[in-house]
């Protein structure tokens, strides 16, 4: 069941996640098909989310958007200073700015990078650790996730874990969702959209997730006749026969990864599991050296140790 | 069952081995009214170059094709309007796998499903004298001269005109070549009133094994499935009172199908699309010639891979995971009769709402009911005429 909306406000409003906002266009949602759409999100009982570009959005659009409780979501370069302020979460596209950032505690960050960006800014994040609540990193290269670059990925992971458990042990609980959603999790916790989140595009209509409406894909339905997903199943657990067997738990299971790499939106392909497998297996170290420090933590916790990295690999037919 | 009783064959070292499919031409001289290639035409060849890289890439990752044995399979529009080309692959594929020591060299066939048309044109009969013993070849023939002459037409302008007698001239050399060989035969609507009589005519001409059955697309009438429980059942009298199971075989009749199946036990996907490997003439893989260009009416085709780069295994991962249950809406697993109830993965695929390979299309559901009832009368009469047969008195027993 749809639970979540999200609706980025322009063509360049700002990516949570591992799409790239459409370049070149700053076309804006009209405020007739928003206020329709944030009607019906009321009526569906809905959770907004919005996405903001850097520079704002106009009067009449900020009037319509405060008529609904809801997530701000914004780029962490937003002139707006006011919406900055009051965003839920600030999203980094570079690292320009990150050391002189005044992080809150409550707000939630986002930092959208590649592979190899990210490993090279183990120091950054190590120090960023002691500063939020919540990080969540999002690799915008999923699909050039090769081999060569695993070994690298797992270290810098690991070399994560002492700071993570320096911050426990002094009361400190960050969430980082590459190490520690894994340990809190009893089971999928993926992205879920076309199941249970949807997005309402500046062109009015309705679309799987922002990356299929940038990335071209025909819409899901339009504001006039409300969205009709056809083969629903296809987005829900019980019908991706890879993921269903999976405990990477954390796993974003993005669907648009998915089509890109198998052509199907319930299949990942191999670089999405074996990332994905890198993190779990660092979250049980984690867990491990986290009980080291805290004898009893997390006590029913058990994650085991497993021999693959893709769960495909188990799977004979 | 007995084994009196004349079983299916079943394919050469089926399971065993790895199917790769060549797309020779797309080209034919027949224009069947029933055939799923809407995109044939004439200008599609595979070149020398293109098959050869194909056969080198495939060679090459022996790795990735661990099956004990290979199929080498030449399809088209018609495969022997490029027996130079096939001689010529199947020349070096022998050499190659000689040369490099491949598991597949002492363990292959070559296979060729043809219209039967130049069957016994010198190049052909060379190219089957020179590889006979590793060769397996079916004609398809409908049936009957007017059930055959309904669909399969000659190609081009003018009245329309059936291939019925270009091909039947060809049965009695290929029976001698390959008395075991069989037919397809596939039923469309309209075909329906032959069924009957095009079994029996296939029999008659010598075919053994008749493989024939109803096209999955949804091309079905109002009363076509009442008309084909009436056919199989008077076909089922014709072959149970004159004795021809003994002999013949025809894939209609099976004692597997109509069972429900278990969700979990019996979970296997169909087909063996992903497990395949087809090639065109561009050089481009597919999981099975259904998903080529030419074979699909509504969607893209799905290219796994080319010559050049390779395989991309994430492009078979579906086709590598997908089971029965994943992709049947809730009336077929809960089917009492869903056994044998049979789908093809491209056409799911063009079907389909979305571009997926997880729905299964299920145009053939009423079709497969009305085969189950028929399949039903067939095994009882035949079990209660053996067992008639079984308890009549012999000669030597003497009634006091
Ligand atoms: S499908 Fe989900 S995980 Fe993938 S880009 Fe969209 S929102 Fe993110
Ligand atoms: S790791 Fe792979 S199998 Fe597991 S949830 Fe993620 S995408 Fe699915």
């Amino acid at each position: 069941m749809i639970k979540y909306l999200i609706i980025p406000l322009s063509d360049n409003a700002v990516s949570f996640c591992h799409y790239n906002a459409r370049k070149g266009s700053s076309a804006t949602i009209e405020t007739e098909t928003l206020r329709k759409a944030l009607i019906w999100a009321m009526k569906e009982n809905l959770s907004v989310q919005f996405l903001y570009p850097s520079e704002g959005v106009g009067k009449n659009i900020e009037l319509i958007i405060n008529t609904i409780d809801h997530t701000d979501i914004v780029p962490a370069d937003c002139r707006d200073n006011n919406r900055l302020k009051g965003a839920d979460i600030v999203v980094f596209n570079t690292w320009d700015g990150i050391e002189t950032f005044g992080f809150r505690p409550d707000q939630s960050y986002i930092i959208r990078t590649t592979t190899e960006i990210l490993i090279n800014h183990r120091d950054g994040i190590q120090a960023l650790l002691k500063k939020v609540n919540r990080l969540n990193i999002v690799v915008t290269d999923v699909p050039n996730f090769n081999p060569e670059l695993h070994n690298g990925y797992q270290e810098f992971l690991e070399s994560l874990i002492p700071t993570i458990v320096e911050e426990y042990s002094s009361g400190h609980m960050v969430q980082l969702n590459l190490l520690t959603d894994r340990i809190m999790l009893t089971g999928m916790n993926n992205c879920n959209a076309g199941n249970e989140s949807l997005t309402l595009a500046p062109d009015g209509n309705f679309y799987t997730c922002p990356a299929f409406y940038f990335d071209g894909f025909p819409a899901v339905g339009t504001t006039e006749q409300g969205p009709d997903i056809k083969n629903p199943q296809l987005y829900r657990l019980s019908h991706a026969p890879i993921c269903r067997i999976c405990d990477a738990y954390q796993c974003k299971r993005c669907v648009w990864h998915n089509q890109q790499l198998t052509f199907e939106v319930n299949t990942p392909g191999k670089q999405q599991c074996v990332m994905a497998h890198i993190e779990r297996n660092a979250s049980r170290k984690l867990l491990e050296a986290l009980r080291k420090a805290m004898p009893g933590f997390m006590s029913e916790t058990i994650i085991q140790e497993i021999k693959y990295l893709d769960p495909f690999d188990n799977i004979k037919i | 069952m007995d084994s009196i009783i004349k079983d299916l064959d079943t394919t050469w070292q089926d399971g065993e081995s790895k199917n790769i499919t060549f797309i020779v031409t797309k080209d034919c001289q027949l224009a069947c009214k029933y055939c799923y290639l809407v995109g044939k035409n004439e200008k599609e060849r595979m070149t020398w170059e293109v098959a050869k890289a194909a056969v080198d890439y495939i060679l090459a990752h022996e790795e990735d094709f661990q099956e004990p044995s290979v199929v080498w399979d030449f399809i088209g529009g018609e495969p022997f309007l490029e027996i130079d080309l096939i001689d010529r692959i199947c020349d070096y594929i022998k050499t190659e796998t000689f040369r490099l020591n491949h598991h597949w060299f002492d363990s292959y066939r070559f296979s060729f499903s043809t219209n039967g048309i130049n069957y016994d044109s010198e190049k052909v009969q060379r190219f089957i004298t020179k590889n006979h013993s590793h060769i397996s070849v079916g004609i398809t023939i409908d049936g009957t001269k007017r059930k055959h002459d309904l669909n399969r037409i000659w190609k081009g302008d003018g009245p329309e005109k059936g291939s019925y007698d270009a091909v039947v001239k060809n049965i009695p050399l290929w029976l001698s070549q390959f008395p075991e060989g069989s037919t397809k035969v596939t039923i469309s609507s309209a075909d329906i009133p032959y069924i009957r009589e095009s079994v029996l005519h296939l029999y008659s001409l010598g075919i053994k094994e008749v493989n024939i059955n109803v096209v999955f697309e949804d091309v079905w009438n109002d009363g076509d499935d009442k008309l084909f429980e009436e056919q199989l059942t008077l076909l089922a009298d014709d072959i149970i009172e004159h004795g021809l199971y003994k002999n013949y075989a025809c894939s209609f009749f099976s004692e597997a199908i109509g069972k429900p199946l278990d969700a979990q036990l019996d979970n296997q996907n169909w087909c063996g699309a992903g497990k395949m490997l087809s090639i065109d003439a561009a050089g481009n893989f597919y999981p099975c010639t259904r998903f080529a260009g030419y074979s699909l009416r509504n969607k893209r085709p799905i290219i796994i891979g080319n010559i050049t780069d390779g395989i991309d295994s994430n492009k078979l991962r579906p086709f590598l995971t997908l089971d029965r249950t994943t992709q049947s809406p809730q009336k077929c697993i809960d089917c009492e009769i869903a056994s044998g109830c049979a789908w093809c993965q491209g056409e799911n695929y063009d079907a389909a709402k979305t571009d997926t390979i997880f729905q299964r299309s299920t145009a053939i559901c009423k079709m497969h009911y009305a085969r189950v009832r028929a399949n039903n009368y067939y095994w009882n009469k035949l079990f209660r005429k053996e067992e008639l047969e079984a308890n009549k008195p012999t000669q030597s027993v003497n009634p006091i």
